[in-house]
């Protein structure tokens, strides 16, 4: 505290502070730079709200899996979960025409779909990664026989459906200049901050991830939350699912929400979640996805190939674990 | 001289664990290792054993310098180590065990497990260990496995064997037979260096002692020369005398009763705790007071018998019991209290809002304005509230956890092992911070195997051996020799002798 009176705090201790509590900005910053520079004068508004509209669905999923991943568990089968609670959620909509009942249909779907995860894990006690490995198999699964035995290839949003302009707004449309994806993503990210940040049972959710015997000794019903979170994530994928609908007017059950899981896990991880749970912040995941994000429109602003596309998110993602490293061998361990 | 250590510095995170300390021991000797918890005993037997690594000093075994050790060349010369925690494999057979990496193999390079097996039997029945050689390590209870742990060491071809508090979980049939073996190595002219808190075996079994506090060297000498009082006085030094911290207090009504009560690890306990009062349950590693105290908070369901609070009986999960003002504090703070990824006030109010549930946003400024007071005062040492739990000292921890359990407005303490890693300083701290609570009227029952601890602050101490309740003494028989004669039964055995105490 003497220390940082006598030196003022310049330039470099507040890159030091990012540098230490949100390397992720920084992550971001260097991409963007390059994005920036890659694509020169060529660069626009139109193209920054297409990264943000490309970053919305999967970010919601991310924001679901960062909040699992705080808890210390894993989730594999959110985006079969779209694919699942997707396609389901187009046939309410066919069936009723309304856009508010698809998406209390979707969100409702997709909590059912977590709390079947929450109650194998939190319950039944069985390992995440094994559970949720079943489920991926399974949601998906369900939804390809499902469309198969009615004959079709995919489910299809019906364009000649009354609510069928604002279904497609929803997913295509923008609000001064912004995508309403966009939208809908940062008012579920800043409420996941406000509920981890302000309430108790955000509270809750570090001290689970930090510690689950302490958490439970300190008279958390450890069992329950871990339910709850994994509903909240669920309702969360099957918000992402409905607007993933709107979006393409299709689900394509054996497509729809591919490797989702994979790319959120990494905008997580990216954006400073530990893995083992019980540190982290939600801010971080927005950053770990639109840094994501802007690395496909650089490959593409390259006109390289995008098959390279993951070899070079993989690196990113090495990248962001290194960082993180050597940041925990900078403090004494205990 | 078989062994010198001369002048030996160490520090951890420049805190100095050991100050200028040396030790001697003499071929075919058993020297003593004596000192309370954190007074650096362990520090210096781990620098020995290579685990650690020495700042400053000298070490001569065998009049051969040392300049190197680690865990790999220390048994290369001649020393074996009995750590005090247990390094077994559980998922190993007993045999296995004991040849791990050292396996007997045939020509072929095939293990030869029947002339192992043969091997561990002939130690066993030498040692009077009545242990199954290919039995799963996973099997067997806390005493065999230390006796497994110390079997291991004995069939090395030691000069000199380490062993760090090797009874804490044997009987007195299984202490006697390590005490005729370590007498037969002795006179084979093996050295043994000896760590162990209890008076009664250091005068049984050692030639000489050395004495330890706070990283200092105090003492060295003959056993004969020295009495367990003037060896206890060196051991705590001036803390010896802080026995005023105890205020005789006024005794109310029962605040919590057992009646009956069974479960996992105790059987038919009956108890009664009145309010305000320190009760301290003691008993030997495994005898069923962290278990019967883990039950009374709702971790773990009573197979049997009634738990009653303020009259009333209680039976329900840990929830259940915080609404009826409980709260524990779990031994083994790391593991089982600390949120390593928490700050200070997150700690301090997890519990409190698992009560207050219902009402989820969190009032930072009067959760802020709670902790402040709550800190003070505990007289938590800290920079700020916003400052991780784990940069804290074991002590200042501890207190935010006491702090957490003030917080939720309870009237019952359960201290399980509360001064745990926690240095002689802290360590008083805590001892006054507790007569506090219980002059405000606080039921405090504290879990621990410290004798003097229990001296210092309880008006009564419950004794367990073998899951049950031995006895309760008053104050005034509180003891080492009374509660070491329940704890380890020796009173069932030698009251044909000396007729009922």
């Amino acid at each position: 505290m003497e220390n940082s009176k006598k030196n003022r705090p310049g330039w470099s201790s507040y890159l030091k502070w990012i540098w230490q509590n949100a390397n992720y900005v920084l992550i971001f910053a260097v991409i963007f730079l390059v994005y920036l520079l890659i694509n020169g004068q060529a660069t626009n508004w139109a193209g920054i709200t297409n990264i943000m509209r490309h970053s919305s669905v999967i970010g919601i999923v991310a924001l679901a899996m960062g909040l699992i991943i705080l808890i210390g568990d894993i989730d594999l089968s959110v985006g079969s979960s779209i694919a699942l609670v997707g396609g389901f959620s187009v046939l309410i909509f066919n069936a009723t025409g309304s856009v508010a009942i698809t998406l209390a249909a979707g969100i409702l779907g997709g909590a059912f779909t977590g709390l079947i995860n929450g109650m194998l894990i939190g319950k039944v006690r069985m390992p995440a990664f094994i559970a949720t490995l079943a489920t991926m198999m399974m949601y998906r699964s369900i939804s390809q026989y499902y469309l198969a035995s009615s004959g079709v290839a995919m489910y299809k949003v019906d364009a000649s459906s009354p609510g069928y302009d604002a279904f497609f707004k929803l997913g295509n449309g923008n609000i001064m200049t912004i995508p309403i994806l966009t939208l809908v993503f940062l008012a579920m990210a800043l409420m996941l901050i406000y509920i981890n940040g302000s309430t108790k049972f955000g509270k809750t959710i570090y001290a689970l991830g930090s510690n689950e015997k302490a958490a439970r000794l300190a008279g958390i019903n450890t069992e329950w939350l871990r339910v709850a979170v994994f509903v909240i994530a669920g309702a969360l994928v099957g918000l992402a699912a409905v607007l993933f609908a709107a979006q393409n007017g299709t689900i394509t059950p054996s497509s729809a929400g591919k490797n989702y899981e994979l790319y959120a896990i990494a905008a997580v991880v990216i954006g400073g979640v530990s893995m083992l749970g019980g540190k982290g912040k939600i801010v971080g995941v927005i950053f770990g996805m639109l840094t994501f994000t802007i690395i496909d429109k650089i490959i593409l602003s390259l006109g390289y190939n995008p098959l390279i596309n993951d070899t070079i998110k993989g690196a990113i993602l090495l990248m962001a674990i290194l960082f993180q490293m050597f940041q925990k061998g900078g403090k004494p361990s205990r | 001289m078989l062994l010198e250590m001369i002048n030996i510095d160490k520090s951890f995170f420049n805190v100095k664990v050991l100050n200028d300390v040396s030790l001697h021991v003499e071929k075919g000797e058993v020297h003593a290792l004596l000192g309370e918890n954190g007074a650096g005993k362990s520090t210096l037997m781990n620098i020995l054993g290579g685990v650690h690594e020495k700042d400053r000093g000298t070490i001569t075994l065998d009049h051969e310098k040392i300049e190197k050790i680690n865990p790999k060349i220390a048994p290369q010369l001649g020393i074996a180590f009995v750590h005090q925690e247990l390094n077994l494999f559980n998922d190993l057979r007993v045999f296995e065990n004991i040849f791990l990496r050292e396996e007997i193999t045939n020509k072929f390079g095939q293990l030869d497990k029947q002339k192992m097996i043969g091997e561990v039997e002939k130690l066993f029945h030498n040692m009077g260990v009545d242990i199954d050689p290919t039995v799963m390590v996973s099997e067997l209870d806390t005493s065999k496995k230390q006796l497994l742990e110390i079997a291991k060491a004995l069939r090395k071809d030691a000069k000199l064997f380490i062993l760090d508090e090797p009874t804490t979980a044997l009987g007195n049939l299984e202490i006697e037979n390590l005490f005729s073996i370590i007498r037969r190595l002795k006179e084979q002219g093996k050295s043994f260096i000896f760590i162990s808190h209890k008076m009664p075996e250091i005068f049984q079994i050692a030639d000489k002692y050395t004495v330890l506090r706070n990283g200092d060297f105090v003492g060295a000498g003959s056993i004969s020369e020295v009495t367990p009082e003037s060896l206890t006085r060196m051991m705590v030094g001036d803390c010896y005398d802080n026995r005023d911290i105890y205020v005789c207090r006024e005794l109310k009504e029962p605040i919590l009763e057992l009646q009956n009560f069974s479960g996992k690890g105790f059987q038919d306990v009956n108890l009664t705790v009145n309010k305000g009062e320190v009760l301290s349950l003691t008993g030997l590693q495994g005898s069923g007071c962290s278990e019967l105290m883990q039950c009374i908070f709702g971790c773990t369901k009573p197979t049997s018998g009634t738990l009653k609070i303020n009259g009333k009986v209680v039976s329900g999960g840990i929830r259940t019991l915080m609404k009826n003002k409980v709260g524990m504090i779990a031994s083994n703070r790391k593991e089982n209290a600390i949120l390593k990824d928490l700050c200070l006030l997150e700690n301090c109010y997890v519990s409190e809002h698992t009560l207050s549930w219902k009402k989820q946003k969190i009032n930072k400024q009067r959760e802020l304005e709670k902790y402040n007071v709550l800190s003070k005062k505990l007289n938590i040492k800290a920079n700020s509230c916003k400052d991780l739990i784990v940069s804290l000292s074991g002590g200042n921890q501890q207190k935010v956890m006491i702090a957490r359990w003030l917080n939720t407005d309870a009237e019952i303490f359960l201290l399980d092992n509360p001064t745990q890693g926690i240095d002689v300083g802290a360590k008083s701290e805590i001892y006054k911070l507790i007569v506090q609570l219980s002059e405000q009227g606080k039921t405090i029952i504290m879990n621990t195997q410290e004798i003097s601890e229990i001296q210092k602050i309880s008006d009564r101490c419950a004794i367990f051996y073998h899951s049950r309740l031995q006895i309760v003494l008053d104050r005034k028989d509180i003891n080492e020799e009374t509660v070491m004669l329940y704890a380890t039964n020796a009173h069932g055995i030698r009251e044909g002798q000396n007729g009922k105490q």
